[in-house]
């Protein structure tokens, strides 16, 4: 090690030098006490190396700085939070309209409107779902009868009802009371007419729109129940049992994206080859379709004829329906994923969702194939589906006759009437896989009613269902999804986070926001929308290629590169500071100690 | 003197540094409480093999093997994503160009029709790898080469190549290290890509592999534990190479005599493996596991048995007059009851034996194992590396401080 400190022979000499100029050296300790002022030369370079060092620190700092979009974690947090606590509801209008019931002077429209909603109360599940309306229920009643119209005063939306238009109504013409009633009342208000008439029989009939009706001989009080339970099991649930639907049955893809892939398998192309005329079932019954189902989800279509595709479980013949059959037990076991090369979309991106419905037509060898239900029954619809994967469905071949003689195969086309009823079939799939029943009956506590079929293959009530749950469940996927960012983001500190990330963020954010108080202002499809492009934004920003653990490397690994340049040299260049700041000191005492002497002496 | 007063100040700043750790290891106990009951819908399957060259020419044969298995088993293609780090089929040293054989007997080409890898030779990389378990692709990658699972999706990830203490080879020139594999099924399972995941690793030390893993819903499985090697199962002395590793070929000969139909439990999947066999010691981790492994059949993970649900009623369209003829018969919609699939045999349990056996090497390994077991125990590495580095700085400035 060099010696820096001063030597005592050094010191002596200086000391002496000093002294041979000046005082006589009687008590003149050079341990403790020295003439001449310490140099500081020597301090100014140690403390100049190391302030370079210091100055340099800055530069070293932003140059292994690593680039971070700031991301609104707070705002994330805060949105998560409020999605956990308080689950989104939806303000929805109903209205009641009494048309004559005459006699009774107490059905005033305000004892009705309090009676329908102590009712609605009781059928509402208690702990408020997810996605449906909020309990603070507004309802408008209307009591229609041959001494005048009375309606609730205390509410703003009025309803365009006009009074007595109902007696020349013809009931027996659903399409057209429904047509009628969207006519006259429009809107976007839920109502149910309870029509006092004298058939016995009495029917419930939920239209197209958002009106429900219900005529015969009915109480007061069963026309309270019936317009109840249709409000919040048919209107605000979708007539299914729970109200919330869970990710399983969500089949829209992360980017808010469906692929419907249609596919007709040619089980054995020696046997016939069936063709079919797409085009059109495209253009007249899945355009408007789609177009319905627009605020829920991006719906693309495509379509493909296969051979050659056996299916991969067995049937049986049996007498009695003449016919080859097959169980439930075996549908698991019907797909042949290794014979049917159904996914071969491009045009589907990486998290679009693709439905695949397939059409499997037997071979001649199984031709009248069948699906036994559990109970012995024989399937109507010859379907079923598989959740979030799609449907299949078997459709035989008429008569199942084929040429023997011909070497050629058969090539036919499905008639347009086989193509709509299996396009009904589609349809019934297509609506399970969303959720939704498709009989065309709701059996509630007070009564049946039958639901009117759209043709567009969902009704505004249900489509409202659909957006408001779609909302619900984008939100929240948006929440988890931006939380888990969050959480990775903050773990990994040396991660770089680009520019876009961030943007992503903000604006899944700003479109969660939106979709929050759209839905707060009873806009389902335009919530829907937002919510949609909240969740897609998310799953961007979560999963954009530049996030990647393993290719960043932690603090420690920088301090690990970086320590053996700098350590060493700056605890040298710092303890040589320290140290010669020491010797100054000391050095300056033993100067102050001698020139106090000298004052003292003289 | 001055040497022993630094050195026992060494040891109260390490014993500091320990109580400082018991500290942070209970701020650490973040559950994931997500476990929703989601229903199982679909299966995929992730095959990597991760070494080249001819002389590993048997973890190609490995994976194709399994690749065969779960086809066999019914997951489709789209949803197995196969790795293959090198092409021994078109290798010049291949005596049967084009085939790939994992038997002697060279009854089965595994390389026949219908092989579709996914990733082949050099882009079977660890950052590839970890692309398609968190799905973060660039946008041009196509749909076949992503893991588009879901929540209900059941996940196998099956893993060959060269591995030691906590690492997998890949390539030859990087390596897949255990709590980077933690890392990326934790992500996988904070965004709920799959419900259960199994592990199967055929390597050297295959254990050492899971030990950071800690996501509920994963059940891992390996060829070997810590210290122990794979060995490859026989050489083939017209392909000039060994052909199978023990493991898997055990494993095969276990899915061999199974059909999709077949409802083996994972246990006597887990059970068969006999360790003089396979000279080593086949280890699972199921304390992340939910079930238990009695009631899981095999066919949960290599192979796929969808869930189906019959379509009640169509949606008529157009003969809304008819609709109107209500028809109240409800069919009561059951979903195929595939799920209740009873065990034939429950109950080989011959779990494998655990071995402890003590070295008696003298106190000072005893006292270098208790520390090591020690440190295992540490669950919060990083706050541990991080003191580390607080405690090179006096460490450090003492050393100079002495040599000065």
């Amino acid at each position: 090690m060099a010696e820096i400190s001063e030597s005592p022979g050094e010191t002596h000499q200086i000391s002496e030098t000093t002294h041979k100029a000046e005082e006589p050296e009687s008590d003149f300790d050079p341990e403790t006490m020295r003439n001449s002022k310490p140099g500081i030369k020597r301090l100014i370079l140690t403390l100049s190396v190391l302030f370079s060092f210091l100055l340099g620190f800055p530069f070293l700092w932003k140059s292994v700085e690593i680039y971070r979009a700031p991301l609104p974690f707070r705002e994330i947090d805060m949105l998560s939070a409020q999605i956990e606590s308080n689950p989104l509801l939806f303000p929805c209008h109903f209205q009641a309209i009494f048309v004559g019931f005459d006699s009774k002077p107490s059905m005033t429209p305000d004892a009705l409107g309090s009676s329908i909603l102590s009712q609605m109360t009781k059928l509402t599940s208690k702990p408020p779902q997810c996605g449906t309306c909020s309990t603070n229920y507004s309802i408008a009643v209307t009591v229609d009868s041959s001494l005048g119209c009375i309606q609730t005063r205390n509410l703003e939306d009025t309803s365009s009802w006009r009074c007595g238009s109902m007696g020349t109504t013809d009931f027996s013409d659903d399409e057209g009371v429904d047509k009628a009633l969207a006519d006259s009342l429009g809107g976007k208000v839920y109502s149910v007419v309870v029509v006092h008439g004298d058939r016995e029989e009495v029917r419930a009939v939920v239209g197209k729109y958002r009106h429900a009706w219900v005529v015969g001989r009915v109480s007061e009080a069963e026309a309270v129940a019936r317009a109840a339970e249709i409000f919040v099991k048919v209107f605000v649930n979708g007539g299914k049992e729970e109200g919330l639907i869970h990710g399983e049955f969500m089949p829209v893809g992360a980017d808010g994206k469906i692929v419907l892939s249609f596919n007709l398998l040619n089980s054995d192309p020696q046997d016939w080859v069936y063709d079919w005329d797409f085009q059109s079932i495209d253009e007249t019954l899945l355009s408007p379709v789609i177009e319905a189902l627009e605020s829920v989800a991006n719906i693309s279509v495509e379509s493909q004829v296969l051979y050659h595709t056996p299916k991969s479980s067995f049937s049986h013949w049996d007498d009695e329906q003449e016919s080859y059959i097959f169980s439930t037990k075996d549908l698991p076991f019907f797909v042949n994923s290794n014979e049917w090369h159904l996914d071969t979309s491009i045009a589907a991106g990486g998290r679009s969702k693709i439905l695949q419905i397939v059409v499997y037509i037997p071979s001649a060898r199984e031709c009248p194939l069948l699906l036994q239900l559990p109970n012995g029954e024989i399937s109507k619809t010859n379907g079923f589906i598989s959740p979030m994967w799609g449907g299949v469905i078997v459709w035989n071949p008429k008569d199942c006759l084929k040429d023997s003689e011909s070497q050629h195969p058969l090539r036919r086309t499905i008639s347009q009437q086989d193509l709509q009823k299996v396009f009904e079939v589609v349809m019934g799939q297509f609506r399970q896989l969303f959720g939704l029943k498709s009989n065309n009956v709701y059996v509630g506590a007070s009564g049946t009613s039958s639901l009117l079929a759209s043709e567009r293959g969902f009704t505004e009530w249900e489509l409202d269902v659909l957006s408001r749950q779609h909302t619900c469940f984008n939100l929240h996927s948006c929440a988890t999804t931006l939380g888990s960012l969050s959480r990775l983001v903050q773990s990994l500190p040396r991660m770089i986070i680009m520019d876009e990330i961030g943007k992503q963020v903000m604006y899944s954010l700003e479109a969660a926001t939106l979709a929050r108080s759209n839905a707060s202002l009873g806009l389902y499809d335009s919530s829907a929308v937002s919510s949609r492009q909240a969740r897609y934004l998310a799953e961007d920003a979560f999963f954009h290629p530049s996030i990647m653990s393993v290719s960043y490397y932690s603090f420690e690994h920088c301090f690990a590169v970086y320590s053996p340049f700098f350590l060493p040299v700056s605890m040298h260049v710092l303890l040589a500071a320290l140290r010669e700041w020491r010797r100054y000191k000391q050095e300056n005492k033993k100067y102050l100690a001698w020139k106090t002497k000298v004052k003292k002496d003289s | 003197m001055r040497f022993k007063m630094y050195g026992s100040f060494r040891c109260r700043m390490v014993l500091l540094l320990l109580f400082l750790l018991l500290d942070c290891n209970f701020s650490n106990c973040l559950a994931d409480t997500s476990s929703e009951a989601t229903t199982h819908t679909n299966n995929w399957a992730v095959l990597v093999c991760t070494s080249r060259f001819w002389f590993n020419y048997r973890h190609m044969a490995n994976t194709l093997s399994l690749y065969r298995t779960v086809k066999r088993l019914g997951i489709p293609d789209e949803r197995i994503i196969l790795m293959l780090a090198d092409d021994m089929a078109c290798n010049a040293r291949n005596k049967y160009p084009a085939q790939v054989f994992n038997n002697e007997n060279h009854k089965l080409n595994l390389y026949g029709d219908n092989v579709e890898v996914d990733y082949r030779g050099y882009e079977v990389t660890v950052e590839n790898f970890f692309r398609v378990l968190t799905g973060r692709h660039e946008n041009a990658v196509p749909r076949s080469k992503r893991l588009l699972s879901d929540e209900g999706s059941h996940i196998l990830l099956y893993m060959t190549g060269h591995g030691g203490d906590e690492f997998l080879k890949f390539q030859d020139s990087e390596e897949l290290q255990s709590h980077d594999l933690a890392d990326a099924v934790k992500q996988m399972k904070e965004k709920r890509r799959f419900k259960e995941l199994l592990i199967m690793v055929d390597t050297c030390q295959a254990a050492t592999l899971f030990s950071q893993l800690q996501s509920p819903g994963v059940l891992a499985i390996g060829s070997s534990m810590k210290g122990e090697n794979s060995y490859s199962h026989h050489l083939d002395s017209d392909v000039g190479v060994s052909v199978v590793d023990r493991f898997t070929f055990y494993t095969l000969g276990f899915f061999e005599r199974l059909n999709m139909y077949n409802n083996d439990s994972l246990i006597s999947l887990f059970s068969s493996y006999n360790p003089s066999m396979l000279m080593s010691t086949a280890y699972y981790r199921t304390d992340l596991y939910q079930r238990h492994l009695e009631e899981v059949p095999v066919t949960n993970f290599f192979g796929s048995v969808m869930e189906m649900i019959h379509t009640d009623s169509a949606y008529s369209l157009l003969s809304r007059k008819e609709s109107f003829r209500v028809e109240i018969k409800m069919s009561a919609d059951k979903s195929v009851p595939d799920k209740k699939r009873l065990m034939d045999n429950p109950s080989d349990l011959d779990q494998i034996s655990e071995l402890n056996i003590e070295d008696q090497h003298g106190a000072l390994k005893r006292i270098w194992s208790t520390i090591q077991k020690e440190m295992e125990k540490v669950e919060d590495v990083d706050a541990f590396v991080s003191y580390g580095l607080v405690l090179i700085v006096p460490l450090l400035a003492v050393s100079m401080w002495l040599t000065w």
